[in-house]
């Protein structure tokens, strides 16, 4: 007569699988708080900006976003940051009408460059724009870019574009000197790769179905690409362009050195301007805390926050949508964005 | 439990780093006795000080040579304007703070409490200075045209208005570039304030204070900043600290005084506008436009703010000395630089104000070898 | 007579006009490259020309001296940079190493989607944000500019890079793997630490080397933050400089002397950022190869 046998001894009453249910519950335990951790961080940093900041809003109000007057000095204070938000909102525009079409290009070339022998080289080469750091960046705008644009490109602008009714006003050449455009130029540059990455990966997995298809259909490589790819890809896109943005508006080191801190909001883009981050980096070591000074630049840091962690979800969102949408790898797309945003 | 592989080489190497730093670091930080060398007793400790621009060459000059007094006194003057150097004075996050004008009433309001002392270290001079092409230093100019440059009223430099003061001089038609600071500056303070007295127009407009809203021109940190902003400008002008206007090999305008002689900015002519001061220091204190003959116009001193209940005897000792230090000895060293040492009876009664330092109420006097 | 055969490199069915807009399309895209690696390369020569002539021995060996005497370096800077750069290392490795298991080994609900989240998110966040959020609560709190507060303000833009880069390296992992140590009747943590991180070693390492890189560069949270110094400072709880700080300070000097150490800097921070970054993707590549 057979005998059953006892079953195995991996029932739970044991001890040894009590100490091992402890060790994964104090291991999940513990990856878990550290996790919430980094929630609970951007709470208290959207907490603390919070809460030095809303002296600015109560004491000013909407004329804080809507005032021309920016003065800090003690018992004359009165803050109007509008030329801030005109400057930020000018030189991203700038970088983003600079930048999107090249980087939307570059994405394009990558992927459709059939030989690794260029794209390789070619796409840790758009990487090494994204790892350079910003004081470089300012450096050489400072040093490089600024005199140059003042020596040719500022001048020649101005006397052709400039002569333009409207349009003109917006190119008149008064002087060397740092200038919202030259900003600009520096930021698109800072924005490509970041642009370039995103873009280059929501394209990729525009399925090859469809790429053959029009193949088949007889469509050239340019009909593909406007016809069949970018306006799957296009929510992605918009996805990449504002990460791109975010980026822009919240640059600041290397805008400072060449925009010329000026708080006059002028027509011209060859003029001085300033932007919430680089009035933020000069003014807050001189501060004060007793008047409205300190808090009205943490509550310009709280906006710079909130818009870009806006357009970072926003993007996120887009990004994931024309991913998903096409089947493709969600998590290799999130890989690519992760080490170049991490690299800027 | 086995941490993970990648740690332990991770933990290693930041210490090492670490264990390198301290190794191979000059002197302690910390420490007030660290290896005397030469003189035995006070070797002094390290101090952090930030403000003025003005005064960044003369206290970064000092801090280098006081190192040879007592090793161990490494003075940390970090340059970020006479606002910012309040502000962190107020915060007490600095040893001691510096300005080129006097705090204010609502300053003084804001200060945790009023035990601290004011002195004047230095005379120096703010100086209309200019980058255009074959033009050299002296350009002549009295106030009202700088104020009308500055308010924009004035454009270019072949303007009749400069052209009447400098027959022979080749002005050239250009734009003028104005740059001023974009901190708060005491710089700016003692500048527009004497515009604001040469200039009616400048006074309703714009005003005098450590911060205006200029009517155009760039905005630039520090007097670096401007130093650097004006050399590198074709047609540029601004106004900024002597010194800083000397090194960058700047024109310098010659300045008219209230006799109608026109002053060029130097040790003697700075130094004869040293008369203006008076103990103790008041929000008003100024020494432009001196009534000396052949003083300059637009000369300034620069202040130091220390509180005087220290709780630390080695920072409070290192205070005492190297002031003390600064205000006798160091007084020689101020014209290699394009400064002007204090009237002697003004650096006694500096002096004087250094002894109202204590340290937990006992006062401390300076270390013998200081003087 | 000989009948010609004209070679077809396209359907014939293509007409001019739209073979024309393809080869303007092509130029466009070749155009757009050029463009974009332009800036890349007047940048690296001018830091590269600027830079080699202020790198020497006095670069590293002398401390910051005023502008009046010669010789001067930025020994100072490169120490402080090491301090805060470690700091922030020793802080947010281990945290975003935890993180990054968290959101891979567990990550499938919905606290795992807030937290990813809001990593992601973070990669965007202004770095002049992070250093007034660490002011208020550091420096505020110690009542002095600090390294130790620099360190922590690079915590905040480390921490979200780190956690999102670690958790992608451990899903690159097959699941076989963990799946054998369960079988083996390994607990679920000791399958984690001993056998998936292990073999992800590598990519964390990279992950590692892309913090630190941007890290290395950032002067708006260290700005803020560790007010700078002209000496060597060990002391954690003071004013510290940084070698980007220092550029920062020096780019906006009016003595040639000072500008030139600038581009010293800016040098060694390029070569600095660029070895880290091109050694991360090369590492990367090779990590991916060995995982697919």
């Amino acid at each position: 007569m057979a005998t059953v046998d006892a079953p195995p001894k991996a029932a739970p009453a044991t001890p040894l699988s009590r100490r091992r249910r402890f060790g994964d519950r104090a291991f999940r335990w513990t990856t878990l708080v550290v996790s919430v951790g980094l929630v609970v961080m951007l709470a208290m940093l959207l907490w603390v900006l919070a809460d030095g900041g809303w002296r600015a809003i109560r004491e000013f109000g909407v004329h804080f976003v809507i005032g021309r007057d920016w003065n800090p000095v003690t018992g004359r204070e009165t803050y109007g940051a509008l030329p801030f938000i005109f400057g930020t909102v000018v030189t991203s525009l700038i970088a983003m009408i600079i930048a999107m079409p090249i980087g939307v290009g570059v994405a394009l070339f990558l992927n459709e460059s059939g030989s690794a022998w260029i794209k390789n080289p070619l796409a840790v080469l758009v990487d090494l724009l994204a790892a350079i750091p910003s004081v470089v960046y300012g450096l050489w705008g400072l040093f490089v870019l600024v005199p140059l644009f003042d020596r040719t490109v500022q001048p020649w602008m101005s006397a052709s574009i400039g002569k333009v009714p409207v349009i003109g006003s917006l190119f008149q050449y008064k002087g060397p000197g740092g200038d919202i455009f030259t900003a600009g130029v520096i930021l698109a540059i800072m924005i490509l790769p970041i642009v370039t990455a995103v873009t280059r990966e929501v394209v990729s997995v525009v399925s090859t179905e469809t790429r053959e298809a029009a193949m088949a259909l007889g469509a050239t490589r340019y009909e593909t690409i406007r016809l069949g790819v970018l306006p799957t890809a296009r929510p992605g896109i918009i996805g990449a362009g504002m990460l791109g943005l975010g980026r822009a508006l919240g640059e600041t080191i290397a805008v400072a050195l060449v925009i010329g801190n000026s708080t006059n909001i002028t027509a011209s883009l060859f003029n001085p301007g300033y932007t919430i981050p680089a009035v933020i980096a000069n003014e807050f070591r001189e501060a004060t805390s007793a008047g409205v000074h300190r808090s009205a630049l943490l509550f310009l840091a709280l906006l710079l926050v909130l818009i870009a962690l806006g357009m970072a979800t926003v993007s996120r969102l887009l990004v994931r949508r024309t991913t998903r949408l096409m089947g493709g790898d969600v998590a290799a797309q999130e890989e690519a964005a992760t080490s170049t945003l991490g690299m800027a | 439990m086995r941490i993970h592989r990648l740690a332990r080489p991770a933990v290693i190497a930041a210490a090492a780093v670490t264990l390198v730093a301290a190794a191979c670091s000059n002197t302690s930080s910390t420490s007030s006795t660290s290896g005397g060398t030469t003189t035995g007793g006070f070797q002094g400790t390290a101090l952090n000080g930030a403000g003025s621009t003005f005064a960044q060459p003369l206290y970064q000059l000092w801090s280098q040579s006081f190192l040879q007094k007592e090793p161990g006194a490494q003075i940390n003057y970090q340059a970020i304007g006479s606002g910012g150097g309040i502000e962190q004075f107020t915060s007490q996050t600095v040893d001691f703070g510096a300005t080129d004008v006097p705090l204010q009433s609502d300053e003084i309001s804001n200060l945790p409490n009023q035990n601290y002392i004011e002195f004047p270290t230095a005379l120096g001079a703010v100086v209309f200075a200019y980058n255009v092409s074959g033009v050299d230093s002296g350009l002549k100019l009295d106030g009202k045209t700088i104020a009308d440059i500055f308010l924009g009223n004035i454009t270019k430099w072949n303007d009749p208005a400069i052209a009447s003061q400098n027959s022979g001089v080749n002005l050239p038609d250009e734009p003028i570039q104005t740059v001023h600071r974009s901190d708060e500056s005491g710089t700016t303070a003692v500048w527009t304030g004497w515009l604001s007295a040469e200039s009616p127009e400048w006074a309703s407009k714009v005003g005098a204070d450590k911060a205006v809203q200029w009517p155009g021109g760039t905005g630039a940190s520090g007097n670096d900043g401007v130093a650097a902003g004006i050399s590198q400008t074709e047609g540029g002008a601004g106004y900024l600290s002597y010194d800083f206007a000397k090194t960058a090999g700047l024109g310098i305008a010659d300045i008219q005084a209230s006799d109608g002689s026109y002053v060029a900015p130097s040790i003697e002519s700075i130094s004869k506008a040293g008369g203006g001061l008076n103990f103790p220091i008041q929000s008003d204190t100024t020494i432009i436009n001196s009534t000396a003959k052949g003083a300059y116009p637009v000369a300034s001193t620069t202040y130091v703010l220390i509180y005087t209940d220290q709780t630390d005897q080695a920072k409070a000792q290192t205070l005492v000395d190297f002031w003390t230090w600064a205000l006798t000895d160091g007084q020689s060293q101020t014209e290699q630089i394009n400064y002007s040492p204090l009237p002697s009876d003004f650096a006694k009664s500096a002096l004087k104000e250094l002894g109202k330092i204590t340290v937990n109420g006992t006062p401390v006097s300076p270390t013998s070898s200081m003087g | 007579m000989s009948a010609t055969i004209s070679p077809i490199a396209v359907p014939p069915t293509i007409s001019s006009h739209r073979r024309r807009k393809d080869r303007i399309f092509s130029i466009a895209l070749w155009a757009s490259v050029v463009i974009a690696l332009i800036p890349l390369l007047l940048i690296v020569y001018r830091v590269v020309r600027l830079g080699v002539a202020a790198v020497s021995v006095s670069l590293f060996a002398h401390t910051a001296l005023p502008a009046s005497m010669p010789g001067g370096g930025m020994k100072q800077a490169f120490f402080g940079t090491a301090m805060i750069v470690g700091i922030a290392i020793v802080i947010s490795v281990p945290l975003g190493v935890l993180t990054g298991i968290y959101l891979s080994e567990y990550g499938s609900g919905r606290i795992a989607s807030v937290v990813r989240f809001t990593a992601e998110i973070l990669l965007s966040i202004p770095s002049i944000v992070a250093g007034a959020f660490i002011w208020a609560l550091v420096v505020v709190a110690l009542g002095s500019f600090s390294g130790l507060a620099a360190g922590v303000a690079l915590t905040v833009i480390m921490w979200p890079i780190m956690a999102r880069a670690t958790e992608e390296v451990l899903r690159l992992v097959p699941t076989e793997l963990r799946e054998g140590g369960l079988a083996l009747g390994y607990p679920r943590w000791r399958v984690v630490l001993r056998i998936v991180l292990p073999t992800a070693g590598a990519g964390v390492f990279t992950a590692i080397m892309l913090a630190v890189a941007r890290g290395l560069g950032e002067t708006a949270p260290v700005l803020l933050t560790a007010l700078g110094n002209d000496f060597v400072n060990t002391n954690p709880l003071k004013p510290t400089d940084a070698v980007p700080l220092r550029v920062y300070n020096y780019a906006q000097s009016a003595y040639p002397a000072w500008r030139a150490l600038a581009w010293g800097g800016a040098l060694m921070l390029l070569v600095g950022v660029l070895v880290l970054s091109v050694t991360a993707r090369m590492l990367s590549i090779r990590q991916q190869r060995r995982m697919r």
